[in-house]
């Protein structure tokens, strides 16, 4: 973990809404596959708080790149970060992705919008490892489908189902219901699922994780304050045993972001309620 | 970053014979048991800090969502989720054993016995400076901000804690009162060592879509640079009403922050929210006191405090 002010090399619009941040750190930072940074604009205090986003790609140890949606203050913030302009960054944090585990492993990754950021890298291991792997890319529509990535996906030469709700590229639909299809196909019986995506999407990705008895591990995401676990902000609950009616929890920052799917109480929602 | 041979002895302050390095010290809550802070700080050079909340028994907090921001500040429900006193005796404090810096365990309960009950368990940790009684915390529907409203029970608590503690007390206010100085005045006089101010205002945001509360708790405890000039008022009405030292807390983020509390009567100050957005804050407060002290030619910071004009 390194606290450090990093400068924008460049921060460009994929689509309306979505864009590239890449950094040039002053130091060596070994990102793993599924880790994240908080980071907000130098010396600005509006807003108050960095604002956790998912490492996209690693080109070298010290230049990283970031894809992120622009929702709020702190995204908006980042937004108007001009190239050369100061970065404030504590990274990485968060564990990673798990490894799939067995013979004849064979893998999924479900992308649901934004979600994409968090799960490029892993894409690339096993694009460049050979594992058997299917890309299940979801997207609202043709220009968020372009603004989460599909291009730099698609450049990995995996096998890719896309969904858009409007039907404006690829399928139409959900990309819940992309994967339901690709279990009922392959009747693969040792399938690990990794997935990030809107918490409807994980919620349901997590259903037919269990109904396929495949392994499935998600990203969450969660209002944070600090990323580095002593504000314990982020928490979600999980199906350990609690003192309360809620059950006890974990916090996204430090005990994920990535848990498995079978451990979370989706019905508790951290970010809406 | 220096380590803790180059401690400024200006800096150097004292509250009930503790001596702190300097008046920095990560404020509870904010700072968690100390040990997340260790790869990006010298620890060695901090004042002190003030754990988590820390009950007889684990508690498991509120549901989230528990954070949200506002401008210039946060609102928070976590709900003193926390190890418990025993879990941090055991395995925290032989971690923070090798940092020479002065450790203050807030303690928290939902009744006086629970509270002295965890005091209880506190007095047989090594390593110690000090108890933080929260009396303060807003987010908890029993205990807390109940106690913290009154000076009847507030006195009596603090009555009972002094009795059942090994170490000094420090007690930390609400400033969701109408005179603060009277609770004060109640504290001292039950046998407070030292006060602790402010714990976060109570405030609440809303969801306009859903019209719902942003936080699962419904309000929250409002914290960070918002709340500074309400902080810096209430650390000077109590100076002028007691007579023990006080730690100011309240959205302090620069050396200048920090000098405004000193000035207006605090020994020593508390950061909180700032850890979060920068988490080497503590360390850029110290250095900034030290370079204050050397370009105004202050030869220790005691003289600085309570010298407002």
């Amino acid at each position: 973990m390194i606290e450090t002010i990093a400068t924008a090399d460049s921060n460009r619009e994929l689509a309306p809404g979505y864009r590239l941040l890449t950094l040039d750190l002053k130091e060596d930072v070994p990102v793993r596959a599924g880790q994240f940074a908080m980071l907000k604009p130098h010396a600005s205090l509006e807003p108050l708080l960095r604002r956790a986003l998912a490492v996209y790609r690693v080109h070298s140890p010290r230049r990283i790149s970031f894809l992120y949606q622009v929702l709020g203050r702190g995204t908006e913030a980042l937004a108007r970060v001009e190239n050369g302009g100061a970065v404030e960054a504590l990274l990485p944090l968060g564990n990673s992705w798990p490894d799939a585990i067995g013979a004849n492993q064979r893998v999924i990754v479900v992308a649901g919008g934004i979600g994409s950021a968090s799960v490029f890298m892993l894409c690339e291991k096993l694009a460049s490892t050979g594992v058997d792997t299917q890309l299940l890319f979801g997207a609202r529509s043709e220009p968020t489908a372009i603004g989460c990535g599909l291009e730099d996906f698609r450049a990995l030469g995996l096998p890719l189902t896309l969904t858009t709700d409007d039907g404006s590229l690829g399928e139409q639909g959900f990309v819940t219901g992309a994967l339901e299809r690709e279990l009922l196909r392959s009747g693969r019986p040792r399938s690990t699922i990794y997935a990030c995506g809107p918490w409807v999407m994980m919620k349901r990705v997590a259903e037919i994780a269990v109904q396929f008895e495949a392994r499935c591990f998600v990203s969450l995401e969660a209002p944070m304050g600090c990323g580095f676990g002593v504000c314990v902000g982020c928490v979600v609950a999980v199906k350990t045993r609690g003192t309360n009616e809620y059950g006890s929890y974990k916090r996204v920052c430090t005990d994920g972001s990535i848990f498995p799917a079978e451990s979370i109480r989706w019905e508790v929602d951290p970010i809406a309620h | 970053m220096a380590d803790g041979t180059n401690n400024d002895p200006r800096l150097a302050v004292e509250i009930s014979g503790i001596r702190f390095n300097n008046p920095v010290i990560g404020a509870s809550g904010t700072f968690g048991y100390g040990l997340e802070f260790a790869d990006l700080i010298d620890l060695n050079r901090l004042g002190g800090f003030a754990t988590k909340g820390l009950s007889a028994r684990p508690l498991p907090g509120n549901p989230p969502p528990r954070i949200v921001e506002t401008h210039g500040g946060m609102l928070n429900a976590i709900g003193l989720q926390n190890i418990g006193a025993r879990a941090f005796v055991e395995e925290k404090l032989p971690l923070l054993a090798r940092y020479d810096t002065r450790i203050i365990a807030n303690v928290f309960g939902y009744s006086d016995d629970e509270y002295i009950e965890a005091i209880t368990i506190l007095n047989d940790g090594d390593g110690i400076a000090a108890y933080e009684l929260n009396i303060s915390c807003p987010n908890v529907k029993e205990g807390g901000i109940v106690i913290g409203n009154s000076p009847t029970a507030a006195a009596r608590l603090t009555e009972k804690a002094k009795l059942a503690s090994s170490r000094p007390l420090i007690v930390k206010l609400s400033p969701n009162v109408t005179d603060i100085a009277i609770l004060a005045r109640a504290i001292v006089d039950a046998g407070a060592d030292c006060i602790s101010l402010i714990n976060t205002i109570v405030g609440m945001s809303i969801d306009v879509n859903t019209r719902k509360p942003r936080l699962s708790y419904g309000t929250g405890g409002l914290s960070g640079p918002a709340i500074r000039p309400i902080a810096v008022r209430m650390v000077h009405e109590v100076a002028r009403a007691v007579d023990v030292p006080l730690i100011g807390i309240g959205g302090i983020a620069s050396a200048a922050d920090a000098l405004e509390f000193i000035i207006a009567g605090a020994t020593a100050i508390q950061i909180g929210t700032a850890n979060y957005y920068d988490p080497t804050v503590t360390m850029k407060v110290i250095d900034g006191l030290t370079a204050h002290c050397e370009s105004h030619h202050i030869a220790t910071i005691k003289g600085l405090i309570g010298s407002l004009e």
